[in-house]
């Protein structure tokens, strides 16, 4: 028997959370996990996460599951991975230790469900081919084991994980052919889609998925235009050369334990599907079970949290008799706050169905039209929506950024105290803020980027506007590096018409597998390099690169490595030294030269 | 009778099968009510098992009469049920046992059927899979099988349907109309239907239903547990049983196995949910037997009732009280494996008076006054 | 192939030492810290094994929840390779349809 005081399923931030608040008040808790790694979806999420500074805000995922994992052991909580709970029978609960393949019985005092949600699936023709894959499966494979399950993908669904997740493979070397959603809006925040468009990955709205293309595994994709009746337009189909499809078409909470509890389940779409009913302090119509997390309604990782605080502090309270209400509040205010903004308007008109509401509004929404002068280096904000975020306001050394009320405002920059430290464009989730400046004819634009290969001061790139559409080239005149925060800033020269318009860069393809020696796989750039280093003897470059030096002798490939160091160093190749010419020409057998010693 | 008016009170085997039959043979004014969807109750929850290898010459006469019924069952219905005579093998681990064993099997024989005594030893060579440790003996019939419960129930309501029978769902039962000690007609929560004859075929419900009536049954019912595990390659087609031993188990066509016991410390009434001790004990208890099952998972784990009556025979027959008011309930955990015979015996009875293969009479409330026999071969 | 990545703009790196593993019988090295799905992914196996109509079968949802990556593990079958910790020594093989029996 296994029998914590506080029984939790689902060591995400909402199991966390709640772990830590019951813990720091004395409670016994037991956190299990089906996972080999705590955090729930947290370690696999790379990107910045928006909200405020004080919870999390700007920290990437998986740094979150780091702090609160600590937080959690240093509390005195117990969590036990490959866990699973089999189910809350009538007389306990079940859970299955995979690792041992050992079943625990678990009364506990109380129980929170934390079990998250799982993918939606959609129907299409040959949706059961290998390479379709759930948008969490992708990102769990490439940032948590760093292994690309493909090259080219088609995401499905425009919502903040299909953006998300396009823009992470991007991070990790695939290629995003397309982002389509079926409705005629993008789903998720326009500063995700805003840097996918910006490195030229269409997002084409009012199109489905018609069907995958393939025998066995993804080949391809056929997307379609879709009519009122969103059903799609056959005669405009085309076909998408892709060996992945990634579904982000929403998720829908995993509620099988909180049925098997004996709580009553809703069917409230507003917040992701069934729902188990509960009250503000998280507790379901079973007084000793308790959900928290996105098995109460889709939302982000900080409401996770915050709901996970009040059912830890609720249960805290049962269990200690010590009042929690103050704390209570204060996380309540918390949700109040960020679902103040229009995103969270669904699960505003949702929680109404449990009679729990929340309020809306009171905050800025108008964007800054009066923006400048630039003419030294100044920030310039290009987040268009009200989401609740604001790490550029608690960032700013000198106070210049403030959103206006409530988080969910539209920031403003006070030009006159913006020093152009670019601290804020480095900290932006959302890698919404650029850095300008207007000298005469010239601009100097500072691009927030978080892409490989990183470029370099004199790089020669391509720059682009925010539909990724390439304008021409510019030269790189400085990188601001961040290790710690890893958004570094490109700053570039353009032409001042360009000002209002360059928001991305792209390096050129540095790889083009043009060979000149094929025994030793020499490329031309890589010869260039090296004269460009100073090897420019055709013998030292032999030495320095082994060219020449493999089985064909230097007969493919010499004439061309001369060539091209004719035209670097822009001398004749007749007056070029050529190398020597030596025996042996083909590589020759010892055992061959050994008869011709012994048998006459 | 020509055309009664029918009023069926329950949407299980029993009350679908009892309406077809009463078309087939005529009745053109019949109706069958459920409270819920067709086979949610014990019919639906079953482990769908078809056993003629009875302790009583009765009940092997009534299940080698159903068992007529299962094999044409695809032909007349029109419908495949996946009835399959895979065989029943009976396990004895005690010695007691084994000596009743030997007598039924006498009996069984006497009746017309074929069954196979098989020693510890045999039972170990012919399936090696079962590890046969304490094992008394055996015995085989290979002509009993298994069917897929629902599908035989629709099979059973389509049927009648076309014959003119209505069932309604989703309809409960709320008072049934008595005057003068006959029925006239039962009230439900889709109005008021007039009957001659009333049947009750309630299942885990048959006591509640016969107080409608103010019908007393000494019927209760108890919950029981089962589930399936994880599909394996099919390779076990008999169902094992054993009652001194207190388990039952067989692979369903697409390799699941469906095993479950009985559980002496339940206490009478609907329970719909499941325990982990049910788990546990026949994990450990399953393995001991059949080592193969040690890797599989469970997957679902239910459960429904028995509705048990005192010596665990069906209780059927006209009330004496009530005239026009009929019951067949009370199955104690055999309705499945008998319900077509029953069905085609009580319609014959309403119908024409009498049936002409089965005498139901002593399966009526009156015996329980005197000493009754138990039907000991039940899980 | 290789699908491992070598580099990435925030991520420092994954897994620890190299370990060894069996797919179908054949020698594979995957890395300490990888799942059994991952590991196999990484060796470009992307289908696991195949439904019981003969369909070749790859993951969905890498998290446990759909079940459409079960693999046999040292004569276990039935295991979900995607919440599975790659161990030095593992036999797997991919699943067609149901496990045999064993007694």
């Amino acid at each position: 028997m296994v029998n914590p005081q506080f029984f939790i399923v689902g060591a995400g931030p909402a199991g966390l959370c709640a772990g830590i608040a019951a813990a720091e008040q004395g409670v016994s808790v037991l956190i299990v996990d089906e996972g080999f790694m705590p955090g729930g979806q947290l370690p696999k999420q790379t990107h910045k996460f928006f909200g405020h500074k004080g919870f999390f805000a700007s920290v990437r995922g998986f740094d979150i599951a780091h702090q609160l994992v600590e937080r959690a052991e240093k509390a005195g909580v117990e969590i036990r991975l490959e866990t699973s709970v089999a189910g809350i029978y009538e007389d306990c609960i079940a859970l299955w230790d995979r690792k041992k393949d050992h079943v625990w019985e678990s009364k506990p005092e109380r129980i929170l469900i934390a079990t998250g949600a799982s993918e939606r699936f959609i129907p299409f023709e040959n949706n059961l081919l290998v390479g379709i894959y759930g948008a969490g499966a992708v990102q769990t494979l490439m940032n948590q084991y760093g292994v690309l399950p493909g090259k080219d993908f088609l995401i499905v669904g425009s919502g903040n994980i299909g953006l998300i997740v396009g823009y992470q493979l991007v991070q990790a070397g695939a290629r995003v052919k397309a982002i389509v959603d079926i409705a005629s809006k993008i789903g998720g925040y326009e500063v995700h889609s805003r840097k996918i468009e910006r490195l030229g990955i269409p997002i084409l709205l009012n199109h489905t998925i018609v069907k995958a293309i393939g025998k066995q595994k993804v080949r391809g994709a056929v997307i379609a235009p879709v009519n009122d009746q969103w059903k799609p337009i056959a005669s405009e189909s085309r076909e998408l050369f892709v060996d992945s499809i990634c579904l982000a078409v929403g998720l829908q909470p995993s509620v099988e334990l909180a049925a098997q509890s004996g709580s009553a389940i809703d069917y409230i779409p507003a917040l992701g599907g069934y729902i188990p009913v509960r009250d503000p302090q998280m507790r379901t119509t079973i007084p000793t079970v308790f959900v928290a997390g996105d098995i109460s309604s889709i939302e982000e990782a900080s409401t996770a949290m915050m709901e996970g605080f009040i059912a830890g502090f609720q249960v805290a309270q049962d269990l200690t008799g010590t009042d929690m209400q103050a704390k209570m509040s204060n996380m309540r205010d918390e949700l109040t706050a960020l679902r103040r903004g229009p995103f969270s308007s669904k699960v505003r008109e949702g929680l109404g169905h449990f009679g729990i509401h929340f309020p809306s509004g009171g905050y800025r929404t108008e964007t800054q039209t009066e923006t400048g002068p630039f003419d030294t280096m100044k920030a310039l904000i290009e987040c268009p929506q009200c989401i609740p975020c604001n790490p550029c306001e608690t960032s700013c050394p000198t106070k210049a950024i403030e959103v206006g009320g409530n988080l969910n405002g539209i920031p403003w920059v006070n030009y006159e105290a913006c020093t152009g430290c670019g601290i804020c464009a480095m900290i932006c989730p959302g890698l919404a803020i650029f850095m300008v400046q207007k000298k005469g004819d010239k601009a100097v634009i500072g691009i927030p980027y978080e892409l490989l290969p990183l470029p370099e001061k004199e790089d020669v790139v391509f720059v682009q506007d925010r539909k990724g559409q390439v304008l021409g080239e510019a030269t790189v005149i400085r990188v601001m590096k961040n290790e710690k925060e890893k958004t570094h800033l490109v700053f570039i020269e353009v032409p001042i018409e360009w000002a209002d318009t360059v928001r991305s860069v792209q390096v050129p393809e540095q790889k083009k597998n043009d060979y000149i020696c094929r025994c030793e796989e020499v490329t031309v750039e890589e010869i260039e390099r090296a004269i460009d280093m100073g090897y420019t003897d055709y013998e030292e470059l032999r030495r320095y690169l082994r060219i020449g030096m493999g089985p064909c002798g230097g007969r493919v490939c010499r004439a061309q490595t001369l060539q091209i160091l004719s035209s670097k160093l822009e001398i004749p190749i007749a007056e070029l030294e050529p190398g020597t010419f030596r025996a042996p020409s083909i590589p020759l057998p010892f055992r061959a030269i050994r008869r011709g010693e012994t048998d006459e | 009778m020509n055309d009664p008016q029918v009023v069926i009170i329950g949407g299980g085997i029993t009350g679908t099968a009892i309406a077809y039959h009463l078309a087939k043979l005529g009745a053109k004014r019949v109706t069958v009510i459920e409270k819920d969807y067709l086979s949610s109750g014990s019919t639906g929850r079953c482990g769908g098992g078809i056993r003629q290898q009875w302790s009583s010459p009765y009940n092997v006469r009534l299940a080698m009469k159903s068992v007529e019924h299962f094999t044409r069952f695809r032909e007349e219905m029109d419908m495949d049920i996946e009835y399959y005579q895979g065989g029943y093998l009976l396990l004895s681990f005690d010695e007691e046992e084994a000596t009743q064993f030997e007598e039924n099997v006498r009996m069984q024989r006497e009746e017309g059927l074929k069954v196979e005594i098989l020693s510890s030893k045999e039972v170990s060579q012919k399936y090696p899979y079962i590890r046969t440790e304490g094992l008394k003996m055996a015995t085989f019939c290979k002509t009993d099988g298994h069917a897929n419960p629902h599908k035989a129930t629709f099979g059973y309501a389509n049927a009648g349907k076309k014959l003119g029978v209505a069932i309604h769902t989703h309809t409960n039962a709320e008072q049934v109309d008595v005057q003068s000690g006959s029925v006239k007609g039962v009230h439900t929560t889709r109005g008021y239907f007039p009957a001659d004859i009333v049947i009750n075929a309630a299942g885990p419900w048959s006591k509640e239903v016969g107080q409608l009536a103010g019908i007393d049954l000494p019927t209760e019912s108890y919950r029981h547990q089962i589930f399936v595990t994880e599909a394996l390659d099919y390779f076990f087609p008999f169902m094992a049983i054993s009652f001194s031993g207190n388990f039952y188990m067989r692979q369903a066509m697409h390799g699941q196995f469906i095993m479950g016991k009985g559980d002496a410390d339940e206490v009478p009434g609907i329970n719909r949910n499941v325990t982990y001790r049910f788990a546990k004990e026949m994990a450990i208890k399953m393995v001991k037997v059949f080592p193969f099952l040690e890797n599989l998972r469970i997957l679902r784990h239910w459960s429904g009732e028995y509705n048990m009556s005192p010596d665990a025979q069906p209780v059927i027959g006209e009330s004496p009280q009530l005239k026009g008011y009929y019951y067949s309930v009370g199955y104690s955990g055999h309705g499945f494996m008998i319900a077509p015979a029953v069905a085609e015996g009580l319609a014959h009875i309403i119908m024409n008076g009498s049936s002409p293969f089965l005498d139901l009479a002593p399966l009526n409330t009156h015996r329980f006054r005197g000493k009754t026999q138990r039907e000991k071969n039940v899980v | 192939m290789d699908t491992r990545l070598k580099e990435h703009p925030i991520l420092d790196e994954w897994g620890g030492e190299n370990l060894s593993f069996w797919f179908e019988g054949k020698h594979l090295i995957g890395h300490a810290g990888d799942s059994i799905a991952a590991a196999l992914i990484a060796n470009g196996i992307d289908s696991f094994g195949q439904t019981e109509k003969g369909t070749p079968r790859g993951i969905f949802c890498a998290i446990g929840k759909c079940s459409a990556c079960m693999v046999e593990v040292d004569g276990v079958p039935n295991v979900r390779a995607c919440l599975t910790p790659l161990q030095e020594g593992m036999r797997v093989s991919s699943q067609a349809g149901k496990g045999k029996p064993i007694w």
